[in-house]
């Protein structure tokens, strides 16, 4: 049992980050006010580029290369839903379509359909001491972006409730022109969230690439910036809410493929595709009780204008 | 400048830009050369072999590319339509995707499971996927209604949803096609020759009765808009919900009406995609022609007729990608250009202000689309 317990824990922690980070993306994104169906466009050019980097140069620098190929993603989504108030919606659909067919294409004609040369992983840590405890050594063993998506939530919650940056970028996103009386910039918040969120989601594209697989394959992310998006909804636009929600989704994937492979009898009472739906439906269950009070910031989706007081 | 040709610009241009850009970056990977040939292969894949034809080729170089891109453009105009339909009443349709496959669905069972005269099979199989989309896009559009849940994130969820409950549960378990001549297959049991949609130009081309229906669609939409007085309506809720609601419309009603019409036409696009050339629920229905749909109707200005022609386009780009094949170009190139298209037609206020700047015409109306 505890055998068991070890070893979903251990493959929730390999899986979660990805989705962890770019959840927390979302919600720096949507807390500033813009709207973020971009993840999945952003992961997937974050884990391409990262895993395109990782031929030539040591992983970790790849990993970094990646977030900024997803913060370069970012920015056209900045420059065209802030610079020139364009609809965020469509610009972020628009960059998962261009990521989704131009990935594909680079793929094919650079390394051909079967993804991209294997590279060298991520060092994975391995804690001493710890690896002998029951169901806690599952804690040992996982490369250094696990341990990040296990603290940044807590430092990104800090930061968003204790401190002044935090309170600007928050209330950029719920009443921006209250921000401008202040006399700050709120194109130049909106701005850093954006960038930083693209960050965010190409970490976790990268994270895909170089801890989770070894190379960058075609369907690379394959639908998890839309769970990142349920995610950030699930735990209530809060960074800590996301990162529970991110790991309740990863840990409820990691049972479901755990109960594939030991227990079919269940997974024939209770088919896959119901649960692969799960994360979805509890979100929309979760919307429909919260209804009116839902705790999306106020201003999500509006452009800014200087005049429009 | 005439109004009509100053709203369309900023679409052609974003189009012509998008193929350009497109040009360079083959150009840039494999060569030049190339670059040119593979858009020649792709334009004699969408329009047909004329050169070849009129070589003396038989007519089939014509009529088979002129079906791939009738079939492609017909299902890109439903999809389109969807978008489009639920923009004018001011919601952003994100969900056609999932609203298509609900309607793949309704029509591959009612197709196989139900038996009728021929005359009837094919109009109740649409009628059913119709339903099925309506019924899909319903949700979400109630969720609006009664309980303030943004649609964006409503119909992102419901998509996958509706992916994970047809396509890993549905399709590969209770409604599986039972095992034909020992082989077992994937998908949906195949649908009856009563309700498959009449080819139009015999068996060389896949071109069906889907296309015309599709155009039909856009038509009736763009009446409805224009003509009627509900269609006025949903436009005015879209507009301003809060100025239609003062004048008295019924804007929880036309919302609801708009998302289920919406939701209808995702659904017929599912249909045509079965009935016309699939036969079956195949095991994935495979591209994805809903979120596509966003990109028609956004190219295409929001407007029903528009998005027909952005269809029409692309649709021939689309059937012509398979050829790009030959030149070591993947076929899901078109997309590319598409996705494009649609990422400079979000920058349409950077065109109306470069276009001012040049010919100092009136203040152009800035009718952005709004979600």
């Amino acid at each position: 049992m505890l055998d068991v317990l070890h070893s979903l824990l251990f493959s929730t922690l390999d899986a979660a980050p990805a989705l962890i980070f770019a959840a927390l993306g979302a919600v720096l994104s949507e807390r500033a006010g813009v709207i973020a169906v971009g993840m999945e466009g952003m992961m997937r050019v974050g884990a391409f580029c990262a895993a395109v980097a990782a031929l030539t140069m040591p992983t970790p620098l790849a990993v970094v290369m990646g977030m900024l190929a997803g913060a370069a993603l970012a920015g056209v989504h900045g420059f065209l839903s802030i610079r020139w108030r364009s609809d965020q919606v469509v610009s972020g659909i628009a960059l998962n379509l261009v990521a989704l067919a131009g990935g594909t294409f680079l793929l094919e004609s650079l390394y051909g359909p079967n993804g991209t040369p294997p590279i060298q992983q991520l060092t994975r840590w391995h804690i001493p001491g710890l690896g002998s405890v029951p169901v806690l050594g599952a804690l040992s063993g996982h490369s250094a972006p696990t341990y990040l998506a296990l603290l940044l939530p807590f430092a990104f919650q800090g930061l968003l409730t204790r401190t002044p940056l935090g309170l600007r970028l928050r209330a950029v996103g719920d009443k921006p022109q209250a921000v401008a009386t202040l006399g700050l910039s709120v194109p130049g918040l909106r701005w850093g969230a954006v960038l930083g969120s693209g960050l965010l989601a190409g970490l976790g594209g990268a994270v895909l690439s170089t801890a989770v697989l070894d190379r960058f394959e075609q369907h690379t992310p394959a639908g998890l910036g839309f769970m990142a998006l349920a995610a950030m909804v699930f735990g209530r636009w809060t960074p800590v809410g996301a990162f529970l929600a991110a790991a309740f989704f990863a840990f409820g994937n990691a049972l479901r493929i755990g109960l594939v492979s030991s227990a079919p009898g269940l997974v024939e009472l209770i088919p896959q595709g119901v649960l692969l739906a799960l994360p979805y439906l509890l979100t929309l269950v979760v919307l429909t009780l919260q209804g009116q009070r839902s705790s999306a910031p106020a201003a999500l989706g509006t452009p800014y204008e200087q005049e429009s007081r | 400048m005439p109004e009509r040709v100053r709203q369309m610009l900023p679409s052609v241009l974003s189009v012509l830009l998008a193929l350009g850009v497109c040009w360079a970056l083959i150009a840039l990977t494999l060569e030049p050369g190339t670059a040119t040939d593979a858009y020649l292969q792709m334009l004699w894949g969408g329009i047909g072999n004329w050169p070849a034809y009129l070589d003396g080729a038989a007519a089939t170089v014509i009529t088979r590319p002129l079906g791939e891109s009738a079939m492609k453009a017909a299902i890109l105009t439903l999809t389109g339509l969807s978008v489009a339909v639920a923009f004018k009443v001011g919601l952003f349709n994100i969900g056609a995707q999932g609203q298509m496959l609900l309607g793949a669905l309704a029509a591959a069972v009612m197709g196989a499971q139900v038996s009728l005269p021929g005359v009837l099979h094919v109009p109740a199989a649409l009628l059913g996927a119709a339903l099925a989309g309506a019924a899909w896009a319903g949700i979400a559009g109630l969720l609006r209604i009664y309980r303030g849940v943004h649609e964006v994130i409503s119909t992102i969820m419901l998509n996958w949803v509706a992916l994970s409950l047809v396509d890993n549960w549905l399709v590969v378990g209770p409604l599986r096609g039972a095992a034909e001549g020992g082989q077992s297959i994937t998908g949906t049991a195949e649908i009856q020759a009563t309700a498959v949609l009449p080819r139009l130009l015999g068996e060389g081309s896949r071109l069906n009765l889907g296309f015309p229906l599709a155009l039909a669609a856009a038509l009736a939409v763009w009446v409805w808009l224009t003509r009627t007085r509900s269609g006025f309506e949903t436009r005015a809720v879209g507009l301003g919900a809060e100025a239609a609601r003062a004048a008295g419309i019924p804007v929880a009603r036309r919302m609801g009406l708009a998302m289920a019409l919406a939701g209808a036409m995702a659904g017929l696009a599912g249909a045509v995609l079965v009935l016309g050339t699939e036969g079956r629920y195949p095991g994935t229905l495979g591209a994805p022609y809903g979120f596509d749909g966003i990109a028609i109707a956004l190219i295409g200005n929001n407007h029903p007729l528009g998005a027909t022609v952005s269809a029409l386009f692309f649709g021939v780009l689309r059937a012509g990608g398979t050829r790009m094949q030959l030149l070591g170009v993947h076929k899901s190139f078109p997309e590319l250009i598409q996705g494009l298209a649609l990422l400079f037609v979000a920058g349409r206020m950077v065109w109306l202000a470069l276009l001012r700047r040049r010919n100092v015409a009136p203040a152009a109306s800035a009718e952005v689309p709004r979600a």
